[in-house]
């Protein structure tokens, strides 16, 4: 690999928000979105950050993009730290790192013609001179992501939702970026159209050399366009794997249970066999998480020790991380004494 | 799945004819539902399935004559129930059998629910309403049904309001409402669709013993083909406002024959297949209905269409016992 240093890197993220209550803004608690979150990513590679809702897999990639506030953890970004960075560090950062939102009606100006939405990097960074080049640069983008030249000139409310996207992804391709924070990018969009677009991320990534973080909930299309996967439960990962370890072996009581909720799309009864909707409850609230591990109050393997203390994160095997005290050693027989 | 409907010795309890909903949409009439007919049998889950716009939620509200109107009008077709067509009730008669003799679940539990009304005075209501229990009983039908859900608690829930459950127990309230009265048929319209997948697999499961125990009929409508796969006994596949195909889920899911529904199979990313193959979409969009194309309306994403199929559309034709499609083409011969 001729640059084996991951393009980013997460370590002991925490992103926490106060909660007030009555008119004067008393505290009444906190929220703790991401509490304790460590990964990388692979120059070239797509990230799946997946998780059901709550678990903090949104406010993750806002803060990468350093917008939303750090309680506390390092980020890395190309080997350089953005943490804390001042305001021309952090313009530079956002034109290396740029978005996808989920909903392709409310991520575009309605007010605006497309030329100018997808132009908007363009502006902001000043990477084109003079009109002419910045709609020649708009026209290219339109076609690069399927769409045609002349619809540079149209609104928003003119397009489905699929094209939408498009425009979308055409706006955050604008500057040139390297890493593409994708948040539920096809998860508004019909199966149909939905293909579409994941065929388009899939060949962008080959032509341009794109790395990608893919937040999503829907796991046969994490599965499909994922190189490696992070699961996230109640605002901590619970497992990092590569996308075959993760689907054929996975560890975390979590994740399996994850696995065997979702139906496939196959009446055949062998493989219907395959489908375990055993879990039971809910996410609980990240206002008031439960002490240990977040995930015990659901889990079928939970101990004294698991709604005592939160596990650490273990290398079960070659790349493959899970947090969980069935698979730490060292705590193994402090659960057998306890069961 | 302890049944199958394919059983034909089934008696029809629900059976739609030429069903027609048209809306008016900036003087244009836009027809959602155009000339769709299919039947419910006793005891058989049946899937209605589509993308957004395909028609598949109007169907549903149109057969409980839920349609806004205006902009809505049913203008044609036959909604027979027990022999008894819907279509020419009044409304105090329609009225006295929502709930009691067809239920609706929607997709969204919390706008659903009135959020000023504790629940227990919500699932009241459709008892006192239909006279289905008398009213000293009332409270313990209402604990009975929310034990029936599984909803943890159920004293304490009859006294909440619905802000203080969470998606997936406002889910189950509204199941607990929809089954109240032990109605013969349920149609659930997309009742999991905002719920996260583990609370879907619970709900799903849930749904489908009540409606099995009830001896009732689900009608379930949905874009998730692995919901449907799991759940349906048989299924109709919409597009833009027409049934395309009809089949049982063996049927749809293995031997599809009608060129969107191959699309959407093969436009999906499934876990049972290997990953990182490439996925084939379905080209370009679904029509709009205001401006509906000639022939087939599925021929100018087609990759098999014919001549024929830009100038003439295809009826729903029935193939084998329970298999239907409209499409003129012969897509095994073809693929």
């Amino acid at each position: 690999m001729p640059n084996a240093e991951p393009l980013l890197q997460v370590s002991g993220l925490r992103v926490h928000f106060p909660l007030q209550a009555g008119l004067l803004g008393r505290h009444a608690g906190t929220v703790k979105a991401v509490d304790g979150v460590a990964f990388h990513i692979d120059r070239g590679e797509t990230l799946g950050l997946v998780g059901e809702s709550g678990c903090g897999k949104s406010t993750t990639g806002l803060a990468m993009l350093r917008m939303s506030p750090l309680t506390d953890g390092r980020i890395h970004f190309d080997g350089e730290d953005i943490t804390s960075p001042d305001k021309p560090a952090l313009k530079r950062l956002r034109r290396r790192m740029q978005m996808v939102y989920q909903d392709p009606f409310g991520a575009l100006n309605p007010r605006m013609k497309v030329l100018d939405i997808i132009g908007e990097p363009l502006r902001v960074h000043r990477l084109t001179r003079g009109r002419a080049a910045y709609r020649e640069k708009v026209m290219a983008l339109l076609e690069k992501v399927g769409l045609k030249a002349e619809m540079a000139d149209r609104y928003p409310h003119e397009f489905s939702g699929g094209q939408r996207q498009r425009i979308g992804i055409a706006r955050a391709l604008a500057a040139d970026p390297e890493l593409i924070i994708c948040d539920e990018p096809v998860s508004a969009l019909d199966v149909s159209i939905q293909a579409q677009v994941i065929n388009l991320l899939e060949d962008l990534q080959k032509e341009l050399g794109l790395t990608y973080l893919f937040i999503a909930h829907d796991l046969a299309v994490v599965r499909h366009l994922c190189h490696r996967i992070v699961v996230m439960y109640l605002g901590r990962v619970v497992e990092v794997a590569d996308r075959e370890t993760l689907y054929d072996n996975p560890q975390h009581p979590y994740t399996q249970a994850l696995l065997g909720a979702i139906p496939i799309a196959d009446p055949d009864p062998e493989v219907q066999q395959h489908f375990n909707p055993s879990l039971s409850g809910e996410v609980p609230s990240p206002i008031d998480p439960p002490p240990g591990c977040p995930f015990h109050p659901r889990c079928p393997h939970a101990t004294e020790l698991c709604r005592r203390e939160a596990p650490r994160a273990l290398e079960v095997e070659d790349r493959h991380t899970v947090a969980c005290h069935l698979h730490d050693p060292d705590r193994a027989q402090a659960m057998a004494g306890n069961l | 799945m302890n049944m199958k409907a394919h059983d034909v010795t089934r008696r029809t309890l629900l059976d739609v004819r030429n069903l027609h909903t048209v809306f008016e949409k900036d003087g244009n009439e836009v027809h959602a539902v155009n000339q769709v007919s299919f039947d419910v049998k006793e005891g058989e889950i049946l899937a209605i399935v589509g993308e957004s716009g395909s028609g598949k939620s109007i169907t549903a509200m149109s057969l409980l004559r839920l349609i806004p109107s205006p902009p809505g009008r049913i203008i044609g077709g036959r909604v027979l129930f027990n022999d008894e067509d819907l279509l020419d009730l009044d409304d105090e008669q329609i009225r006295r059998l929502r709930g009691r003799d067809i239920a609706m679940i929607f997709q969204e539990p919390m706008t659903s629910l009135n959020p000023s009304l504790r629940i227990g005075r919500q699932l009241a209501e459709p008892l006192l309403v239909h006279g289905s229990v008398p009213k000293d009983q009332v409270r313990e039908r209402c604990l009975e049904l929310l034990r029936q859900v599984r909803l943890g608690d159920p004293e304490k829930r009859l006294d909440a309001y619905p802000h203080e459950l969470s998606g997936g127990m406002r889910q189950r309230v509204m199941i607990a409402m929809g089954l109240a009265c032990l109605p013969k048929l349920l149609i659930a319209d997309e009742p999991t669709t905002a719920l996260d997948v583990t609370v879907q697999a619970q709900i799903l499961e849930l749904l489908r013993d009540l409606v099995r125990a009830n001896n009732s009929s689900m009608m379930l409508i949905t874009h998730d083909l692995g919901v449907v796969a799991r759940y349906a006994d048989r299924i109709n596949v919409m597009y833009a406002g027409r049934i395309v195909e009809r089949g049982t889920a063996e049927e749809i899911f293995h031997h599809p024959k009608h060129p969107y529904t191959l699309g959407l199979m093969e436009s999906m990313p499934r876990l049972d297949q290997a990953p990182g193959s490439r996925l084939t979409p379905i080209p370009g969009q679904p029509p709009d209905l205001s401006d509906p194309p000639p022939g087939c309306p599925f021929h100018p994403r087609c990759r098999f269409a014919e001549a024929r199929c830009r100038s003439e559309r295809p009826p729903l034709e029935q193939l084998t016992e329970h298999h239907w499609k409209a499409c003129w083409v012969d897509t095994d011969a073809k693929r």
